[in-house]
């Protein structure tokens, strides 16, 4: 639950701050959340990544489809693509990539610190 | 170790952000592809779907109706767009018309107005880094930017045109304070820059980029070299001042008034030295003529309308060049194509008169020789004097790179353009100074001011009269069934062949003295015959009073005249027929004489294209391969006949329609041109290579000939993604439908003025300038395969209750 409820807020947030701000605040946005929802290991890379990867290819979408790919088309061959569905995915996979990482490191973080605490009182072992 | 591993993500991603939101370096084989400057655009931000390039895909349907709130009106306004998102502004007063002009320029065209605007006054280096700098420079030193400022003083000068700058730098100023990243047009996200306001010099600047276009171009250098090069029966021969069986623009047998000027008796001085040894002649002849107009009087048509046409030939771009719609206030009511980061329509009609342009080729720019006084850099001798020389610091901004300073002499002539550090074509490294009209203190756009308000001739003379450079062939047609043409410009009275050669720079006695004249030029109104045409040919016959010189071309001009003399109860589809013809005089006229020298024995692929070639109609078709032989074989041959007279750099050969007379004649009297003798052997040989191009035509995608010539519209960028190239059209030069590789009509437009005005019109483009529009270049089909599109002329009145409007913009204070 806590993993969709993360995946939710970190693209809803980044929206709105890319909306207004620069697009990697998207990074910012996924790596606090992820620290905020107390987010671990592979699971906060996951959320991170879907949730930018959903918002990034769903905001595309938004934009590529009343275009009929003319945008799209044109910008793939800019990059050497042949296949507009290439340049979406590739789009999509970069911000899931700086998405994932983000929540991952800010996962990775908190983890430690919260980690450190609990081992002194050797309560539990990590 | 997690505080290790996440403080090592957190880096590896911060670098892998700061590396997407940074221009890269580094990757030139793809950069070029991208941007001209080599650098791959920042990519994140590029490709950010929210702000980035994804804000560019304008949705297909797009609802392009608005409310604008623009303080700066004097009243309200408004904007219907039809079908093709041509805008009909109609507005209270002249501010607001010009204003709403700028805007929706600016709106449709920003990046392309920002980008030829800095073209122009060699400001590329700014945006583009160190490529452009060359470029720059070559602006600087010919003096765009001091051209600009000259007439920007004549434009502010007179209220008219001070009121329509004024007015049109406000309006793209209102919508660039608009712009948030998102908005800006797609290129600038491409190429990391950002628009800049606009100003007025910006938009004189554009003006000046035209006349650059139109009269920059000069042979006298060329012809310098060639008259010390060659014989002077060589000479005559090869380069006559006038083409023989030329048919000028003004009729020939034409009245003009006698001169009110004498002309000048020359000097003695001449340039004897050897000026130019050296015959590397790296400056193209730009292979860019192609525009004809013509008006046929009511006599002539079947409407008993008079009709008037026109294709102005230029460099084939997208965003287009032009940009179409109608401007209505109080007293005007026009409809044409503008020029966007210019106020005022270029080329169109009003509600009683209609006009159309082609380049005049008067030749308006000299040089001179200058003789710097001895162990300095800053004087020179003038009529025994020395002279300073004014000085005029041109500092260019280089991306990423300190400014280049490049310090500009100007002479009593002009800008001294070449010298030592800036050799001129042929390598000549001695001081020359530039006299071009173009630097002098003119303003044309009093003259768009005054044409887009016309009534009638008279007052249509009065606007053009101020049209100074670049001089246009102006042709006029008016619901009263008129018809008439101008050679209109400002000229000079000069001595003979004046200007035709490096002068020298040393006296005043060589300088450009009166000026003629403007209703003197030539002209003829109503003329005898019932039509009048231009096509880039010589303007006048001998009989003119006044000496020019020119870099004219005749082939089309042969060819209009002859369809159009024998031309009756004309339609526009006629009319619409003779603008995309692509009957080639050359070849109707010189390959009868190619055929008879043939090689003896053909293979069986040779026989096949010789005997079809026999049979041809001359018509360079989209999909003819004998137009593809034809030209290949005219291409080898003319080329294998002016190389082996090895004094005469390729750039400089004689005009292929002089080398058609001559080839005709090739039986007779050719004593002074040796290859002539040759031709039969230089015919086989060059068939043989023709037919080698054909083979690979053939193995690289096919023979027709729009494969092999491959017209291409061609993006400011150079992106492919967003150009166009292998379009199905026919034609080359050296016909009417000129629509050459980089090159061709770039508006064509029908009007027949009757009671009520018809017109048609295409452009090889779209009205908008976004590549993620569907409107970027919607016109191109319809342009390559020649059909036109009704133009919708509305009534000025300010309902908008029309089934044609699609979309209207209402404007408020």
């Amino acid at each position: 639950m806590r993993f969709f409820v993360t995946i939710i807020i970190i693209a809803v947030l980044s929206a709105i701050a890319e909306y207004f701000l620069p697009w990697w605040t998207i990074a910012i946005v996924a790596c606090g959340v992820s620290m905020f929802m107390r987010m671990k290991g592979w699971a906060s890379f996951l959320a991170g990544f879907l949730a930018i990867g959903f918002f990034w290819f769903g905001a595309v979408l938004f934009r590529d489809i009343p275009n009929n790919h003319i945008l799209s088309q044109r910008m793939a061959l800019v990059f050497g693509i042949n296949d507009y569905g290439v340049l979406l995915s590739v789009v999509s996979f970069l911000g899931a990539l700086i998405g994932g990482l983000s929540a991952w490191a800010g996962a990775l973080l908190m983890n430690s610190r919260a980690v450190k605490v609990i081992t002194k009182k050797g309560a539990i072992k990590s | 170790m997690r505080r290790v591993a996440g403080i090592f993500i957190l880096i590896f991603t911060a670098g892998l952000v700061w590396v997407l939101d940074n221009p890269l370096a580094k990757l030139p084989s793809l950069g070029a592809k991208i941007d001209p400057s080599g650098k791959i655009p920042a990519i994140g931000k590029l490709l950010d779907p929210v702000n980035g390039c994804w804000a560019n895909a304008e949705p297909v349907n797009k609802d392009f109706n608005e409310q604008l709130i623009l303080p700066t009106l004097k009243s309200s306004a408004t904007l219907s767009f039809d079908d093709r998102l041509i805008p009909h502004i109609h507005a209270g007063n002249d501010h607001d018309v010009y204003f709403l002009e700028g805007y929706v320029h600016a709106y449709f065209r920003l990046w392309q107005m920002d980008m030829e605007s800095r073209a122009a006054g060699g400001r590329v280096s700014e945006v583009i880094g160190a490529k452009g700098l060359d470029f720059d420079r070559r602006q600087r030193r010919k003096g765009m930017v001091y051209a600009a400022e000259n007439s920007l003083k004549a434009m502010e000068a007179d209220p008219r045109t001070k009121l329509m700058m004024d007015a049109y730098t406000e309006g793209v100023n209102a919508y660039i304070a608009k712009l948030k990243y998102a908005d800006l047009p797609l290129e600038y996200k491409l190429m990391g820059f950002a628009p800049e306001p606009w100003t007025n010099i910006k938009s004189a600047l554009m003006l000046k980029y035209m006349a650059d276009d139109l009269t920059g171009h000069t042979d006298d250098i060329a012809l310098t070299y060639l008259k010390e090069a060659l014989s002077p029966d060589q000479f005559r021969m090869l380069y006559p001042a006038t083409i023989s069986g030329s048919m000028p623009v003004i009729p020939e047998g034409t009245l003009f008034d006698s001169a009110s000027l004498k002309r000048p008796a020359a000097p003695l001085d001449t340039i004897s030295a050897k000026l130019l040894t050296n015959k590397d002649f790296t400056e193209s002849r730009p292979d860019g003529k192609g525009s004809n107009n013509w008006a046929v009087s009511g006599r002539k048509t079947m409407s008993g309308a008079a009709i008037l046409c026109n294709d102005p030939h230029l460099g084939l771009n997208l965003p287009s060049l032009w940009y179409e719609l109608q401007l209505q206030s109080p007293g005007m009511n026009t409809y044409g194509v503008s020029l966007p980061g210019a106020p005022g329509i270029i080329i169109g009609f009003t509600d009683s008169v209609s006009w159309g342009v082609t380049n005049n080729y008067r030749d308006v720019k000299d040089f001179y020789l200058l003789k710097r006084v001895e162990g300095t850099t800053d004087k020179y001798w003038l009529d025994g004097q020395p002279t300073a020389f004014t000085k005029r610091e041109e500092r260019i901004h280089v991306k990423g790179q300190p400014d280049f300073v490049d310090v500009v002499s100007y002479s009593i002539q002009g800008p001294v353009m070449y010298d030592e550090s800036y050799p001129a074509p042929g390598g000549l490294k001695k001081p020359l100074a530039m006299c071009w009209m173009a630097h002098r203190s003119t303003n044309e756009l009093l003259a768009i001011y005054l044409m887009n308000r016309a009534k009638d001739y008279p007052s249509f003379v009065d606007g053009i009269l101020n049209f100074q450079c670049p001089a246009q062939n102006m042709v006029y047609a008016d619901r009263a069934g008129n018809i008439a043409i101008w050679g209109q410009g400002q000229f000079v009275n000069k001595w003979k062949d004046q200007g035709r050669y490096i002068m020298d720079g040393a006296t005043k006695a060589t300088m450009w003295g009166d000026l003629i004249p403007m209703r003197e030029n030539p002209h003829v109104f109503n003329p005898a015959q019932g039509y009048v045409t231009s096509a880039n040919q010589c303007v006048t016959d001998s009989t003119y009073p006044y000496w020019y010189n020119g870099d004219f071309v005749e082939l089309r001009a042969w060819r209009l005249n002859d369809m159009l003399s024998n031309m009756n109860k004309a339609t526009v589809q006629d009319m619409f027929a003779l603008q995309n013809d692509t009957y080639s005089l050359l070849a109707s006229n010189v390959l009868p004489y190619m055929l008879k020298h043939l090689p003896a024995t053909l293979d069986e692929r040779e026989q096949k294209y010789a005997a079809k070639l026999k049979k041809w109609n001359y018509q360079l078709s989209a999909t003819s391969a004998s137009a593809s032989v034809f030209q290949l074989w005219w291409f080898f041959l003319y080329n294998d006949i002016w190389s082996g007279l090895n004094k005469v750099p390729e750039r400089l050969f004689p005009l292929p329609e002089r080398t058609m007379q001559l080839v005709q004649t090739t039986d007779s009297e050719l004593a002074v041109v040796p290859q002539l003798k040759n031709f039969d052997y230089l015919a086989k040989r060059s068939f043989r290579q023709a037919m080698d191009s054909m083979a690979t035509a053939e193995k690289n995608g096919g023979a027709d000939w729009y494969k092999v010539k491959n017209t291409s519209i061609t993006h400011l960028t150079k992106i492919p993604a967003f150009s166009y190239d292998k379009l199905k059209i026919g034609g080359w030069g050296n016909t009417v439908n000129a629509a050459k590789g980089d090159h061709g009509p770039s508006w064509r437009m029908v009007v027949q003025m009757g009671k009520e005005i018809e017109a048609y019109g295409v452009y090889p483009g779209g009205q908008s300038g976004n590549p993620g529009s569907k409107y970027y270049a919607d016109f191109i089909p319809s342009w390559a395969s020649g059909k036109y599109y009704k133009l919708l002329f509305l009534p000025n009145e300010t309902s908008t209750r029309n089934s044609d409007i699609k979309y209207t913009w209402t404007a408020h204070q």
